[in-house]
Formats: structure tokens, sequence, C-alpha cells
């Protein structure tokens, strides 16, 4: 239970992880991150990067949908815009990966924009489907527009590398997927208690009431939807780059349902949520997978039922979350902590 | 005492490389099927081909007595699914030979096997990208790819009617598009006029303008691609009501039985490619063994479909390459699996293809068939089709 804990000033009275506590296992925590590749095989160091891509991409998510209210069913598309537009610039005009990835979200930021414009006069299901209009433009664009993205065949990107250092395996991406995550939500987590952050959420709450307050409209919810795509575009650029090709099939209407989900699942509103949501959507269906193949071992015959079943038991996983706690995984973890904050004493 | 000790400590140092060696000599293949997922269909048929071939060649023996480890996952028909699995297995099991579930997959994963993993390696895809040996020496498919289905389907109607009016009807995925461009080079070679280009979405039905667009064209063949059933069967209804007298092919996921069941009457409709013999073509010595081990093995099961017959190939090839690459300096390796792989010329499959020869990493053989309406079967209507 914390005792004597007060503040002399308002900038400490203003930090983010206050007790020595707190820093105590964040610095393990960071530590484990650090020790993790050398202890870790192949197969989870190829979670661990794609559990940090979902993370920069649901973080760009929640900040539009979770911070600002806007809903979107388009942010699979601006993944792929920022992934096609670092794959041209890699392969085409011989930028290097290291340029090419802020410059990707800087596209995926302008096409956010523009697609956040019909914001500005609709909000709620109306807006949610003038993005989704976004998803199948940019998805025709991506497979039509040959000269630029090689429709089907896809655009081939050569690794990342320094020097003669190539990052062509998955623990050398670790290090460079782990350095986007600590500053993609270490922005985030700051954005949200600043000036702009606060005006995302008066719009969220209550866009009116902001207005009449003097938040320019206009002007925050594009920020927003630049700001979301820009994420989105990094996170695109990341990907693709690990996997080494990018084609069209990598950004179907499903990986916007994915997002969405990670969001509501990890808890709107909160970034450490989206952070839980990417985890959780990422590593349960790989584990609940590598159970069912287990269990076919052991009842052969019986795979049949066994491996399609992972998908009932998934679906219940996130029903259960949401009906037993339905701001998310964020708000489960703001209950243990206060549970040990005053434990252990009940009141 | 310690004399005995250190000759157990000695025996046990000697065994401990001698075993791990031969852990390593283990034939083993690993394969990631669409087990769940819209390709379901294929990854549950074909896990079971896999599985089948396997166990028939250890009860054969094995590999000079070395018995062939299979280990398989779920991809989910997913990339990031498939590809997990591909580095989860390849983890555990250390295998030679993998199998993977998709195209995209396989373009992903093309060039780490190529520089990192070495393993011989195959699909649930029929792309040109797995059968280039220069760019992928360890991708081959045990099949035409879908640029030389296209071919043979050419081929047989230059045979029927020489300058014919055709058109493509394609999915607006990367499976549908994938043998257009070739295809369109093939009719200007041929001197067949490809009139018409016709997309749509898979599993749609709303083709209308589509059909009314073949026949105000006056199309004499159409030739589907990148679809399993819908809108095929749509089509052809379709084409009946709008009077369009055109003759429908398509390549080798759409020709298989659930095609004809929903056609119905209009079976005959539909012609297709595909490089294996059929489940119900009894007469062929290994479809005949086929159908004895699953009435032994699955007596529930009543069919098995082309999926199934592609993966027994795969695998069959899979034994083969085993069996050589043993006979070379350093066993199972990648590289000698390739050359294992290169070496099969007039391999026998007992007529489920005709005698293999694998030529630029694929097998460029097909056989036409036609729907039938009264067996609800598909009827050979030409030989088998070479394109070497």
């Amino acid at each position: 239970m914390r005792c004597g804990d007060y503040k002399e000033n308002y900038i400490k009275d203003e930090e983010i992880f206050q007790s020595r506590f707190v820093k105590f296992w964040l610095a393990l925590f960071f530590i484990f991150l650090i020790v993790f590749p050398f202890i870790a095989n192949a197969h989870m160091l190829y979670v661990s990067n794609i559990i940090g891509f979902a993370v920069i991409g649901a973080v760009g998510l929640n900040l539009l949908t979770g911070f600002t209210g806007q809903i979107s069913l388009g942010h699979a598309a601006f993944v792929g815009v920022g992934a096609y537009a670092s794959a041209i610039l890699i392969t085409r005009l011989g930028i290097s990966f290291w340029l090419s990835i802020p410059l990707a979200g800087l596209v995926s930021a302008l096409a956010g924009m523009i697609i956040g414009i019909p914001s500005l006069r609709v909000k709620g299901l109306y807006l949610c489907i003038a993005t989704l209009a976004a998803q199948f433009i940019f998805g025709f664009i991506f497979v039509h527009w040959e000269s630029m993205t090689k429709g089907i065949t896809g655009i081939h990107i050569p690794p990342p590398q320094i020097g003669g250092f190539q990052f062509s395996t998955e623990k050398d991406f670790y290090w460079i997927t782990l350095v986007f995550v600590v500053l993609g939500v270490g922005y985030a987590r700051n954005l949200v208690r600043s000036k702009m952050g606060r005006a995302f959420v008066a719009i969220r709450d209550r866009d009116l009431a902001a207005e009449i307050i003097g938040i320019n409209l206009f002007r925050y919810k594009l920020s927003a939807f630049a700001i979301s795509s820009f994420y989105a575009g990094v996170s695109g650029a990341l990907w693709v780059s690990f996997l080494k090709v990018v084609t069209p099939d990598h950004f179907p209407f499903t990986l916007c349902i994915q997002y969405l989900a990670m969001v509501i699942v990890g808890g709107l509103g909160s970034v450490i949520g989206s952070i839980f949501g990417a985890i959780f959507m990422t590593l349960i269906p790989e584990v609940l997978n590598v159970m069912a193949e287990n269990a076919k071992n052991y009842m052969p015959g019986m795979e049949h039922l066994l491996i399609p079943f992972k998908d009932v038991v998934f679906g219940f996983l996130i029903v259960s979350f949401l009906i037993f706690e339905p701001r998310g995984l964020a708000e489960i973890w703001n209950r243990i902590k206060k549970f040990f904050t005053l434990w252990p004493f009940s009141y | 005492m310690k004399k005995i000790g250190f000759f157990v400590l000695g025996f046990i140092l000697f065994l401990g490389p001698f075993s791990i060696a031969m852990a390593q000599q283990t034939p083993t293949i690993c394969a990631i099927h669409p087990f769940t997922g819209r390709f379901a269909f294929a990854g549950i048929e074909g896990s079971a081909a896999m599985q089948d071939v396997v166990d028939m060649a250890n009860e054969a023996g094995g590999i000079n007595g070395k018995k062939i480890q299979y280990y398989w996952a779920d991809g989910e028909y997913k990339d990031d699914v498939g590809i997990a699995a591909f580095k989860r297995l390849y983890a555990q099991y250390n295998p030679q030979i993998m199998f993977g579930q998709s195209t995209g997959m396989t373009k992903a994963l093309g060039p780490e096997i190529k520089t990192r993993y070495k393993v011989l390696y195959s699909a649930y895809t029929m792309t040109s990208e797995a059968a280039n040996p220069k760019e992928n020496p360890y991708l081959f498919l045990a099949a035409p790819t879908y640029a030389e289905q296209f071919a043979v389907l050419l081929k047989y109607i230059v045979k029927e009617k020489p300058g014919a009016n055709v058109a493509f009807f394609y999915s607006d995925t990367e499976f549908g598009r994938e043998p257009i461009a070739a295809g369109r080079e093939m009719c200007k070679k041929m001197g067949l006029k490809l009139v018409a280009e016709e997309v749509s979405q898979v599993g749609g039905v709303d083709i209308t303008t589509q059909v009314l667009d073949m026949k105000a064209k006056k199309v004499d063949y159409c030739i589907f691609q990148g679809y399993v059933s819908n809108p095929i069967a749509a089509v052809i209804k379709q084409s009946k009501d709008y009077g369009l007298n055109a003759k429908f092919m398509g390549t080798f996921w759409s020709t298989e039985l659930q095609l004809l069941k929903e056609l119905g009457p209009l079976a005959e409709e539909y012609t297709g490619v595909t490089a294996y013999s059929f489940y119900f073509q009894e007469d062929v010595p290994m479809i005949k063994k086929i159908r004895e081990w699953t009435q032994k093995k699955y007596p529930k099961v009543e069919y098995r479909s082309q999926s199934y017959m592609e993966n027994f190939a795969t695998t069959l090839l899979y034994v083969e390459c085993f069996k050589r690459a043993d006979k070379m300096k350093g066993g199972f390796t990648g590289d000698n699996l390739v050359k294992a792989l290169q070496s099969i010329k007039n391999f026998d499959v007992g007529g489920l293809m005709p005698p293999i020869t694998i030529k630029d990493n694929s097998i460029p053989v097909g056989r036409v068939y036609r729907g039938n309406s009264k067996t609800v079967k598909f009827d050979p209507i030409s030989d088998w089709i070479r394109l070497d």
C-alpha cells in the first residue's frame, strides 16, 4: 500500500509513472524485453514482431476511435498505404528503410486526412461507412495501379540494413520493432495528456460543447485522422519490411475488424488498452493453435473437432471479457492496481 | 569402479553425437494446412492425403528402414498464422521438407527458404513464382501452374474450333488474376480471339452484366479462373436464360464434384482441366490403391477430392526425393532433395498422373474432363496433354 506519497510541484504530480514501485517494475519489464530475443526461438520472435506491429496500429486506431470518438473502418487501408509507400520508396527511389518509415507514415497521414474530411459533416455509423469506402478504394488501387504496386504479384522488399549488417532475421528485426513501439506508445501516452489530447476527448464526449468552448473541430478531427493514419502507415511499413513482400492480399477488410477488436477488447480511450488488445488478439489465437495441435496428438482422428473448436474458444473469450468488463482489459488492469493500492486493507 | 565409470561416460559421449546425427537424418515432413478458414475444404483433404502416403511408405519400410515423420499445423488460410506455424514447426522438428497453405505464404517465405531454411517446399498454390528454379530452387509444384492449365485448355479449344472467340472470367483476387497476362499472350500465339475479360467477386451471384456482355461479343468459349464454385454455376445457368451459347471451362480448383452437384442437369456445360485422376476412376491402379486404403482406414469416407489427389501426388514425390537423397553424400539435406527432385523423370505414379517428369519445378500436364449430369462425375474427353 502506497504511503507518504506527496508531491512538491506540479511537474512531479503530472508524471506518468509516479511511484518507485512502478518505476522498478517498468525497468524490470524493459530488461525482460532486452533479454527476450536471446532466450526466445524464431517462432516466439516472429510472434513478438507481429504483436509489435499490431500495438502500433492499435494505438493509432485508439487515438482516433477511443479518444476522439471517430469510428473508422478504413484502418487496414491506411496500413496498406504506408506499406506500399514504404515499398515503393525503397525499391523504386532507392530511399533507405530508415527514411522510408516516417515518409510512409506521412503519406498515410495525408491519405487519412483526405478520408477524414467527411468527419466534419457526418458522425457515428455514417462516418463508419464513409471510412469503409476508403478500404475498398485503396484495395482497388493496390490491385489495379499495377505500374506502381505491381498488382497481385506484389513488391519484394530487401531487408533493412546499417552499413553491411542486414536486419534479415526475426531476432534482428525485433530491435527495430521494439524501438518503434516504445516511441509510438510514449508519444501517444504524452499526446493524450496534452492540449491536443484533451481536445480529442472533448470532441468525443460532446463535440458541440467542445466547439462552443473554442475547440476547432475541423483542425482537431483532421489531426486525429492524420495521427492515427501515421501510426497505421508506420505499422504497415514495418510489417512488410519484416515480411519482405507486400501484396494486396495483406490488407483485407477483416484486418480493419481485427484492429477494431483490439481496441474494443483492450479498452477504448486507453493507450495501455491498445497494447493489451493487440497482445490478446495476436497471442491468444497462436496459443490456441499450439494447444489444438498438441491435443490432436493425444486424440488422433479428432482434429476435425479440435482444430475448429479453437475459434469457438477465442470467440467465447472475447465475449466473456466484454460481458464481465465492457470497458476492456485496461479496466481489469486498473481494478487490479486499485486493489493492490490499498492491499491488505479493503478500504 | 572408476574404470567402469570412464567406459560408461565414453560410451555415452560416443553415442551422443551419433544419436544427434541419427535425429538429424530422420526424414521429416512438416506441413501447414488450411484446416479452418475458407480453404478448409482443401486443407482437410490435403492433410489426410499426406498422412496416408506417409503411412503407406512407412508400412512399406520407410526410407531404407527409417520411418518418415510427419507433423502438421493449421494455418487458418491467413499468412501471418501460416508463417508463424512454419517457423514453429521448423524450430521444433527441423524438417527437410515443408508444405505451405497459400500463394501469399509462399511468396513471403520464398526468399527465406532460399537463403536460410533450405527445405524442399511446395504448397496449395499453382503460382508461376513457385515454379521458377532459377529464383526459387527449393520451391516446386506437383502440378501445372495456372498459366500451364490455361495453355492446356486453349490447346484443346484450338483443336476443337480454331480462331474461336474466347472470354476470360476471373475473380478480382491474386488467385484469379495470376494466369491472365500469360493467357492473353497464348491467345495471340494460338490465333484465338480474346473478345472479353469479365471480372467479378468470389462467390458473387450478380453476374448478369457479364453474361450479357459475353453474349453481345459472341463468346464461343469462356474460361473461369479464381473460383471454386460460385459464380460459375450462376453464370452457366444464366447463360441458358439469356441465350448465350458458349462452352464453359475452368481450371483445377473448380473442376470438382461440388460444382457438378450445383449445376445439376447443366453439368455437361462445364469442362475442366486437372492434372490428376478422379476417385471414381477405378480402373486406374493408384486410384484403386487409394480406394482400398480409404475403405480400410476411413470406412465412412465416400469420396476423395482433387485436393486429396494433389497432395497425394506431392507426397509421393517427397517420398521419392527422400529415397534418392538417402543415396547421396550428406543424406537428407535441402540441396540433395532439390537434386533428387530434378532427377525425377518418367516417375510412375500408377496412373494418378502420367509418368512424372519435373520441368522447371512443375509438372506441365493436364487432362480435360467434361461433367456428366447422369452419373454426376467427370468424363475424360482428352488424353493427357503435355506442354513440355
